[in-house]
């Protein structure tokens, strides 16, 4: 009962909140009634907490010191459900643990592309002029590039790494950001309550990060979603050929790339990943999609 | 028509600062790379004395801005370096690639709109409908399906289960080219699909369309003779992006099926080391994408007079 009215005060006084906060519960709140939105949210979550549960699951040792002859290539049974690979280690369990390298690899790309974009399309939108002529340039430059050979020069670059990996796709990716950022910075600043915020003495950076970054929460959560389905799919690629993450780690791209040369052989090696790649993609992507349909109908179509 | 042409000569010059972008990543590739940049231009098996030519020849003791000016220079001479596997040089193994790739992307381009326009428009036509809401489970699938998983499972049902069709490479003739073209058709029409669905669907609320039908056209004529000419329109601009996933695409599926294409050579240069050759191959298929952008542009404008005045 106490905790029930604790919740509600919680809740109302977001409710009463405006910016930032509100967004989040509108988020919760009107997303919980979209199908889209509780089922990429639900796989979201099974997907999480498979990544941090991972090294306390029952399951076994994704990597093995040494090959195991009588292990190699089994197909999918009671004690293996995903089949074990060339070198006798049990598929599924690699899975599980390529979520935690593809989740983490994902959401930190995206974080940095979401700084880098915000921090720059803000700046460009809010002060116009040559600022923002300057600043709109460069992102329409990175705009045009297609991310994925971006991001797969940076990293035939840099060298496999997962920090190489993360900047190369973060360097690729924050031009969407950019760009969405400017458009909003550029109708926000125009409206009444920055003029307000302005002429009670505000100072600039205060009203861009106070006003104006709050008012856009909604569709850069959107963007963020999709965006962190686009940087799975290039992480994988990457991994996939062989420019990613180094192959000692368990990841979805290396084991789709190891289960290219066993295909003959092997069947779940190629199979197993690619479906847990598919449905966590999906899910990120129908989360988006979904939360773009509830907190802001008018942005619908609006997709690379 | 005059004004078409100051759109193109805007267009144009809208592109030089793009290609200068992508000369300049391709440059600053080589300074990124860990350790001495001289060590990635020579052979694996070189002498102190070949690190030193290749420092002399390419100047790579000058400043940046002079190490980038002769860099421009030697590119608008055709000059991209050797490789340093084959002894060959980079413009012609590039360009001796090419067509192989454009083939590739030509074939799946068609098969993505002939796929992608249909469905589009009959989705639209039966909004909410069964089969509507089926298209649009198709597209999520697809779209968020990996280019290169898609190839890999194609393979596995129709090359090794089924055996109708070669694993890859060449040697097939036509055989060999239909799993990489639909894979790469399949992931795309996925977004041409939504493009074309969501136009339609606009262009079907239109003032005009009413109009037509008021004045008794019969409803095939009123949305196969006015309604899609206008609805297509921005399908022809996304061709553009859909040259840029296509790049990427190509990338990722001519290494599944050994297609010896810019894509292969890519990664096969990337896993060799071939610096010189990793250079070439990204900048030609960026300046492709650039051009592939700048032809959707003057397209759209051709068809489309409103756009030029924008």
């Amino acid at each position: 009962m106490i905790l029930r009215k604790q919740l509600n005060n919680f809740v109302l006084s977001w409710r009463n909140s405006r910016g930032f906060k509100r967004t989040i519960l509108d988020v919760v709140v009107r997303g919980s009634r979209n199908p889209m939105v509780v089922i990429g949210g639900t796989i979201i979550i099974i997907m999480v907490a498979l990544a941090i549960l991972a090294p306390i699951l029952p399951i076994a040792d994704p990597t093995l010191p040494e090959i195991r002859v009588e292990e190699r290539l089994l197909p999918p049974s009671e004690r293996h459900w995903f089949g074990t690979d060339n070198i006798g280690q049990d598929v599924f369990s690699r899975v599980i643990w390529g979520t935690r390298v593809s989740l983490t690899v994902a959401s930190l790309a995206i974080s940095f592309s979401l700084l880098i974009g915000v921090v720059l399309g803000l700046t460009a939108g809010y002060f116009g002029g040559k600022v923002d002529y300057i600043i709109a340039g460069t992102i329409d430059l990175f705009w045009t590039f297609p991310a994925f050979l971006l991001a797969l020069a940076f990293a035939a670059a840099l060298g496999a790494s997962l920090f190489n990996v993360i900047l190369a796709i973060s360097i690729s990716y924050w031009a969407g950001f950019g760009r969405l950022m400017r458009g909003q910075a550029l109708t926000i600043r125009e409206r009444q309550f920055v003029e307000a915020s302005r002429a009670l003495g505000a100072k600039n950076w205060r009203i861009m990060f106070t006003h104006v970054l709050p008012n856009c929460t909604a569709p850069l959560i959107v963007w963020a979603s999709i965006g962190v389905a686009d940087a799975i799919t290039i992480e994988s690629s990457l991994s996939f050929l062989g420019a990613g993450t180094p192959p000692s780690t368990p990841s979805w791209g290396n084991m789709l790339n190891l289960g290219m040369q066993f295909i003959g052989e092997a069947w779940w090696v190629p199979t197993f990943p690619g479906v847990v790649l598919l449905i966590t993609v999906l899910g990120f992507n129908l989360l988006g999609d979904g939360l773009r349909d509830v907190l802001d109908p008018r942005m619908k179509g609006m997709r690379r | 028509m005059a004004d078409l042409i100051s759109y193109i000569v805007r267009k144009l010059l809208l592109a030089i600062p793009v290609i200068l972008l992508a000369t300049l990543i391709v440059f600053l590739m080589l300074h990124l790379t860990p350790g001495d940049p001289a060590l990635s231009l020579v052979p694996p098996r070189h002498t102190a004395a070949d690190v030193e030519e290749v420092r002399e020849k390419y100047g790579l003791n000058d400043p940046l801005y002079v190490q980038y000016g002769s860099f421009l220079w030697r590119l608008l001479h055709g000059d991209m370096g050797t490789s340093v596997t084959t002894f060959t040089s980079v413009s012609g193994l590039v360009f001796q690639k090419l067509p192989r790739t454009l083939e590739l992307m030509a074939i799946g381009l068609t098969i993505s709109y002939s796929i992608g326009i249909p469905l589009g428009i009959f989705s639209a036509l039966l909004q909410n409908s069964a089969t509507d809401r089926g298209v649009m489970v198709f597209t999520l699938v697809a779209y968020a399906m990996p280019s290169f998983w898609l190839g890999i499972m194609l393979m596995l049902l129709f090359a090794v289960k089924l055996h109708w069709l070669p694993l890859g490479g060449t040697v097939g003739g036509f055989a060999s080219i239909i799993l990489p073209t639909v894979t790469l058709g399949l992931g795309n029409s996925a977004l041409t699909t939504r493009m074309m669905r969501s136009s339609m669907l606009e262009v079907l609320r239109m003032d005009y369309m009413t109009q037509l039908r008021s004045r008794g056209l019969p409803e095939r004529e009123v949305i196969f003779k006015h309604g899609l000419k206008n609805a297509v329109l921005p399908v022809i601009t996304v061709i553009g992006l859909d040259i840029g996933w296509f790049v990427g695409g190509a990338v990722v599926v001519e290494t599944i099926f050994s297609w010896p294409g810019i894509g292969k050579l890519l990664v096969d240069s990337i896993l060799n080391d071939d610096f010189p050759v990793v250079q070439g191959c990204i900048l030609v298929l960026a300046l492709f994408v650039v051009i592939g952008n700048l032809l959707a542009d003057i397209l759209y404008a051709y068809a489309d007079p409103r756009v030029r005045l924008g």
